[in-house]
């Protein structure tokens, strides 16, 4: 018989285990030693919730200044820095101050961030932040667009403590579009 | 007249009762079926509606009330409409003859009638499997009339299943019924009585303990449970044959599916493990000198014996994969039927020469 011929013959001992389902039975065993040792890890979510690590990276925000000023600038480093572009920047003067620029408009079209968090790390006036909120499940996408508004109210209620305005700022941050007076002209 | 009109009335009062607790368990295993499985898998089940979820199983059944009855294009609505009763009827219609308790009788408004049985046919195991076998023409035609590939190979996959399976479930009560010289199953409940060493698992002088095995798995095979869920194989077929059926056409294979579950764990109890008697001779009731409330403990081990199957049925589904289609035909045909033509054949000799020697 040559189709026989691979077949292997089973030992006494697997044969005896194959006709009493032995291994069948070893699996069963598990799943009752589970049933009997039941410990779920299973979360309520809605009712209970995980302790967040500390570095965890959530919903974006804007934030301000502890006089209530906003700490944006408008240098559009942010939306250069974001690999999915998120940030759509409109820079524009402060209209009593034509040496300093922010950011008229602000958008964020949260559908594409990754939380990454580089354009907090690209900010260099730190007026970005990611806060610990991640319950941002909504019923239509656009309630995502998120304009200047909402992100600096997302950092008011996120972030209570603000960081004292600084009476001097890098030159380069602070002033854009001017000549510097105390550095000294190229020589040409 | 009004004889035969309380006949009916008692008849009906009875075949209420029965339903009534039938689609109770049925609601209850929905529930039991996610706990368990849960707690096996570490998991909670439902633990939303109501304390710890157990109010889930009514939340479900009002759900599917009010989903839409979808009936796709191209299907045939005559028998996808007549698919899920041909599904359902059979399953419920073969409690009509289990006993589920002693076989009393007890004297209503002058009419004699056994409260624990509907009706003790003398045939009573062969129209069990009569209707079950009607109940796999529901899937099939359910199957086919959906207009859908998927459904169509759940189907065809059920049909040839249900053949292999159904024919290892006849054998294998064969030896049941060679020694209980019946067909009926308060007959063969009744010949197990007095203690577990009479059950037909045990009984001397062909313990039916191969029989026993065979006929377990093929009932597994045969309500298309895990690991034969074959026609149902929710990774290939989407959901098999009822991937296209929604609202209360979908409860209906739902409730059949369990019912069936219920239904072949009541002929198991009943033709292996004794039905509802006790495994020690006599009831406990009965010493205590309250014996017209020993029927009570004979409906407890039934209870018992059914729920320990209906467990099985979980634990099963909690361990075991798939079997592919061909370890599927390749089991029935060749492991399963021989072992129980071969116990046939033992158990007749066993028990001829037993009755020669007596």
């Amino acid at each position: 018989m040559a189709h026989t011929a691979a077949i292997r013959r089973l030992s006494l001992l697997e044969w005896f285990k194959t006709i009493t389902f032995y291994e069948i039975l070893v699996g069963m065993k598990a799943t009752l030693s589970h049933l009997i040792h039941y410990k779920p890890i299973t979360l309520q979510y809605p009712h209970e919730k995980r302790t967040l690590p500390d570095n965890y990276r959530g919903m974006l925000a804007l934030l301000r200044y502890d006089d209530g000023t906003e700490k944006c600038v408008g240098c559009d480093l942010c939306s250069a820095a974001c690999p999915s572009r998120v940030i759509r920047v409109v820079s524009a003067e402060v209209p009593a101050e034509p040496t300093k620029r922010y950011s008229k408009e602000y958008y964020m079209d949260m559908t594409r961030c990754l939380f990454c968090g580089m354009c907090v790390d690209a900010c260099p006036v730190d007026a970005l932040g990611m806060t610990r909120e991640f319950e941002w499940a909504v019923y239509d996408k656009r309630q995502l667009h998120l304009n200047k508004e909402q992100l600096l109210a997302i950092g008011d209620r996120s972030f209570p403590v603000r960081e004292k305005r600084l009476e001097l700022q890098h030159p380069n941050v602070a002033f854009f579009n001017v000549t510097f007076k105390h550095v000294p002209r190229k020589p040409n | 007249m009004t004889e035969l009109g309380l006949r009916l009335a008692v008849s009906l009062a009875q075949i209420a009762a029965v339903m009534g607790i039938v689609m109770l368990t049925v609601l209850f295993l929905t529930l039991a079926e996610r706990k368990v499985l849960g707690w096996m898998q570490d998991r909670m089940g439902p633990m939303e509606v109501g304390p710890y979820g157990i109010l889930q199983p009514i939340a479900d059944a009002i759900k599917l009330f009010f989903k839409e009855d979808i009936i796709p294009a191209g299907a045939n609505k005559f028998l996808f409409s007549m698919a899920p009763i041909l599904a359902l009827v059979p399953a419920l219609i073969g409690f009509a003859v289990i006993p589920f308790g002693p076989d009393q009788t007890i004297k209503v408004f002058g009419i004699s009638v056994k409260p624990f049985v509907i009706s003790d046919i003398n045939i009573g195991i062969l129209y069990i499997l009569a209707f079950t076998s009607i109940g796999a023409y529901g899937i099939i035609l359910g199957g086919w009339a959906s207009n859908s590939k998927y459904s169509l190979l759940g189907g065809l996959r059920s049909a040839a299943q249900i053949i292999s399976y159904e024919l290892n479930v006849g054998l294998a009560i064969v030896g049941v019924l060679i020694m209980a010289g019946s067909l009926s199953l308060v007959k063969i409940t009744e010949a197990q009585a007095g203690g577990f060493w009479h059950w037909y698992v045990f009984a001397f002088p062909a313990p039916q303990i191969f029989a026993f095995v065979v006929f377990v798995i093929s009932s597994v095979a045969e309500t298309n449970r895990v690991p034969f869920d074959l026609p149902e194989a929710e990774s290939e077929l989407v959901a098999g044959f009822f991937t296209e059926y929604s609202g209360m056409r979908f409860a209906f294979f739902f409730l059949a599916e369990y019912a069936n579950m219920v239904l072949v764990s009541c002929v198991a109890a009943a033709m292996f493990l004794g039905g509802w008697n006790a495994p020690y001779p006599g009831t406990i009731l009965g010493l205590l000198g309250l014996e017209s409330f020993a029927w009570a403990e004979g409906v407890a081990w039934f209870t018992v014996k059914v729920y320990g199957f209906l467990f099985l049925f979980f634990w099963l589904r909690a361990t075991l994969p798939r079997l592919r289609y061909d370890q599927l035909m390749k089991f029935g045909w060749k492991v399963m039927l021989p072992i129980a033509l071969g116990n046939i054949v033992v158990t007749a000799l066993a028990v001829f020469i037993y009755q020669q020697m007596k």
